[in-house]
């Protein structure tokens, strides 16, 4: 029998200008012990199914269909009804461990109160029965992370205690909404495992909700694509990956950014001078506070980079991965001078010793991309002052609609403003800014990790594009390895602030990594199964 | 929270303390005052006001007397008044006990009604009774507070005769009689205590209850009331303390209007009188005393901040 069944689902939001419809007759079922993985791009409804089935709707949401739960519907239950059901017998896993806490409460607090609500256990057996929950989801020192705040713990951490929050109950049905897509590589890795594990204890039946279809492919049994509200296809995983039947699936599966599929053909030539050489470049962060300084303490301070020396090729490509916190965003900053920085950049035979010597003319060659174009494009400029601003500076030849015809946007974007364009049309008028001056150097900061992978694939070949015309060279920091494999001609890996390897696209293939560090990086990203086009 | 941390912020205190005795000292000097002659009338002979001079080092060099000044202070000895004679820390002192009493009941008060109006209006968002708050809210900060009082006057006073309308009997000779006579100005200055208390915990509520923690709350099964007060108040009170910090500011030395109204001899009432005469000896130490409260109640703010947001770790 199926945990969790709905037939015929649709969901309705009553907006000012009528009905909005995001879901629309949906029907799925997930058995115990089962996997279905939900996959869809962002605004697909992927989101409002699971408050759906969590019963957390606004209440200007309008449903037809059924949703049933072991038999039973949490569609008639009352509020209280619904409270006893949730945590109890549908747990949820939230994609963002660092907002999906508490900050002014213990781990240990947040994750006792659901054992005191549901099993009615007290205070104290409810403690130690999370802190065998703690242990049980491979969290070192349970009774010591029981007393932690949120803030003391890491992401892999704090999503192991909510992991261990929504399987305390035993329940029969467990939503994971993206819980990993706000942790590393790494870490999301055994995370992974620790859900497999889980899994296979538990005999729940897991509804695994994410955009990531390589991800899917791993983690589920069955796997349901969502586009605009509707099931386009559903099936089991291997059929579905080896045979996709819709067109949308086979979009989304080419989408997938692929090692073996290089985007970026020939080498930059060799033997001709850098472009930019880093030479021994550190950047220290944290200030001597006004009362210690006086009197005469000096502070501890954090390396966001030590000695990093590397150099960029004219028209190369050079990715930079690593995880949060190994310094990638430290580089980028220090590079276009928003970081004080030790050590020296020589760039076109120039030597810059500090941010003094950031002139208009490297100021003009180095332009840089940010990860959210939403905080990085002024919400009160249209797109016309956005893109004329690098034009007065700079004194470009180009036209404004010449530059948002290279990014292939209309020309008739130019009265827009940011908030009236997609997450994808917002990257790409950011890029044409740092284009808008004819850089010899663009540094893109995770400018795809906000976007689904069908709008990241067409800003990627976008910039291959850009790149093969203008011969313009890149920074490219990215956490996703696949996709950087598919762009870089080399690949600089960053661990803890330091430089740790230095890779040639090609050496990677045949003799692979030498720095354990790339090894692991490289082992928790599996390249994505092969599929028939 | 270090003790290291602790010594570093009351040497920050007495740090500030220092620098506001300098400011007004210095104010006091450029003040066009002759103290000799507030002492002995206009029609002082040159003699009397030379010998009197002399006496009080007024004919020294400034930084002599402000160190002989700085000396007393830190002895406990503000000096003696010009207007009265008297020495002027005990009365400074008990003016500022006057103001803290009508502060703590104003705060508490403010307390007891704003937090659960906030509370309502966030919760029944865009409801009836979220409109009600704000208006009345909107109506509260926008009066001065002389009309506030006249209004508060005019009804309970005149019209209901429940209470008196001004003057000032201690607490600790008649609790109820004393109690009695705070009652209309702790009302006065409550009223817009309240009204920007509750308009506070109103938005930051709302802010809270649209986190995501609030909602994996609920989705653990938490009812509303547990989340509401285990999980959200917590976090959207945090910026009430900062608030009611300021407030004790502003009820130390902004309500000279109020304590003017009711007759109320409070700090602020008493740093006036001594501005209008000159006391030179009087301003300085009102002055002080004021700081030193203010800087006081905001390192307590500080501390509690850090007691409930374990994020905030003070080095």
């Amino acid at each position: 029998m199926n945990v969790l069944e709905v037939r015929g689902y649709s969901l309705d939001y009553a907006t000012a200008t009528g009905f909005v419809r995001a879901l629309d007759s949906i029907d799925l079922a997930i058995a115990r012990g089962e996997v279905l993985g939900l996959v869809g791009e962002s605004g697909s409804g992927k989101t409002s199914l699971a408050w759906a089935i969590m019963r957390h709707l606004p209440p200007r949401a309008r449903e037809q269909g059924s949703i049933s739960l072991a038999g039973q519907s949490p569609m008639t239950a009352t509020e209280a009804e619904i409270a006893a059901i949730r945590g109890r017998r549908i747990g949820m896993v939230f994609q963002d461990p660092s907002t999906s806490l508490n900050p002014t409460l213990t781990l240990g607090q947040q994750l006792a109160e659901v054992l005191q609500r549901h099993r009615k256990l007290t205070r104290r057996q409810a403690w130690a029965e999370g802190e065998a929950m703690m242990a049980r989801v491979g969290l070192k020192q349970p009774a010591n992370m029981m007393r932690r705040y949120p803030h003391e713990a890491s992401g892999g951490e704090k999503q192991r205690v909510v992991i261990a929050s929504a399987f305390a109950c035993q329940p029969e049905c467990i939503l994971f909404d993206e819980p990993t897509t706000a942790l590393d590589v790494v870490t999301a890795r055994q995370i992974l495992d620790l859900f497999a594990e889980l899994q296979a204890e538990t005999s729940v039946a897991s509804l695994y909700i994410s955009h990531d279809l390589a991800l899917v492919s791993r983690v589920a049994d069955h796997v349901a694509v969502l586009h605009r509200g509707k099931l386009v296809e559903q099936g089991e995983v291997d059929a579905v990956f080896d045979a996709p039947r819709e067109d949308y699936t086979r979009r989304l599966l080419a989408a997938v950014p692929r090692p073996d599929h290089r985007l970026v053909s020939g080498k930059p030539a060799a033997g001709i001078e850098p472009l930019v050489e880093v030479e021994r470049l550190s950047v220290h962060y944290g200030r001597t506070p006004f009362l210690s300084a006086l009197v005469g303490r000096r502070t501890a301070q954090v390396a966001g980079n030590r000695e990093v020396s590397l150099s960029v090729r004219p028209g190369e490509i050079l990715g930079i991965v690593g995880e949060s916190g190994s310094g990638k965003s430290t580089l980028a900053r220090a590079l276009t001078g928003l970081n004080r920085f030790e050590g020296a950049v020589r760039f076109g035979g120039r030597r810059i010793a500090g941010r003094r010597d950031m002139d208009r003319a490297y100021r003009r060659d180095v332009q840089i991309v940010f990860q959210h174009p939403d905080s990085s494009l002024n919400p009160r400029q249209r797109v016309r002052e956005i893109l004329s601003r690098p034009l007065t500076l700079y004194g470009g030849e180009a036209r404004i609609e010449a530059l948002l015809e290279q990014v292939r946007l209309p020309a008739t974007y130019v009265e827009r403003f940011p908030h009236q364009l997609s997450g994808g049309e917002k990257q790409r008028v950011a890029i044409a800014r740092a284009f808008a001056s004819c850089p010899k150097l663009v540094i893109c900061d995770e400018i795809t990790s906000s976007l689904d992978v069908s709008v990241q694939a067409a800003v990627v070949e976008l910039l291959v594009d850009l790149q093969r015309r203008n011969g313009t060279a890149y920074l490219f920091i990215t956490h996703d390895l696949n996709l950087v494999r598919q762009l870089a001609h080399r690949i600089a890996v960053m661990y803890r602030g330091e430089l740790v390897e230095l890779l040639d696209i090609d050496d990677l293939s045949t003799t692979g990594p030498r720095h354990p560090y790339t090894r692991e990086l490289l082992d928790a990203v599996p390249p994505p199964r092969e599929y028939k086009s | 929270m270090s003790p290291s941390y602790l010594v570093k912020r009351l040497a920050l205190i007495v740090y500030t303390l220092f620098v506001v005795s300098l400011v007004v000292f210095a104010i006091t000097q450029v003040l066009p005052a002759d103290a000799a002659v507030m002492l002995l009338g206009e029609n002082a002979t040159p003699d009397a006001l030379a010998a009197i001079r002399d006496k009080l080092g007024l004919d020294q060099p400034v930084w002599v007397q402000y160190g002989h000044w700085l000396w007393g202070v830190l002895q406990g000895d503000f000096g003696t008044s010009l207007r009265t004679g008297q020495p002027v820390a005990p009365v400074m002192l008990e003016a500022l006990g006057r103001s803290l009493t009508l502060a703590v009941l104003a705060i508490a008060l403010m307390l007891v009604l704003a937090l659960p109006l906030g509370i309502i209006a966030a919760l029944r968002r865009g409801k009836l009774a979220d409109l009600v708050v704000s208006i009345v809210s909107y109506v509260g900060v926008s009066l001065p507070e002389f009309v506030t009082a006249t209004l508060i006057v005019l009804v309970l006073a005149d019209w209901l005769k429940l209470l008196p309308a001004t003057g000032f009997v201690p607490l600790t000779e008649n609790l109820w009689d004393g109690l009695a006579h705070l009652a209309l100005p702790v009302l006065t200055v409550s009223v817009i205590l309240v009204a920007h208390v509750s308009r506070m915990v109103r938005s930051e509520l709302v802010d809270v209850l649209h986190t995501d923690y609030v909602r994996a709350a609920r989705l653990k099964g938490l009812s509303r009331r547990s989340v509401l007060f285990h999980h959200a108040l917590r976090n959207a009170l945090l910026p009430t303390i900062t608030i009611v910090a300021l407030d004790v500011g502003y009820l130390l030395g902004g309500v000279i209007v109020v304590e003017e109204i009711f007759a109320l001899p409070g700090i602020g009432r008493n740093l006036i009188v001594a501005i209008q005469a000159r006391d030179l000896p009087s301003i300085q130490a009102g002055a002080l005393i004021m700081a030193a409260t203010y800087s006081v109640v905001n390192f307590l703010a500080d501390l509690a901040y850090a007691w409930i947001d374990k994020r905030i770790q003070y080095g």
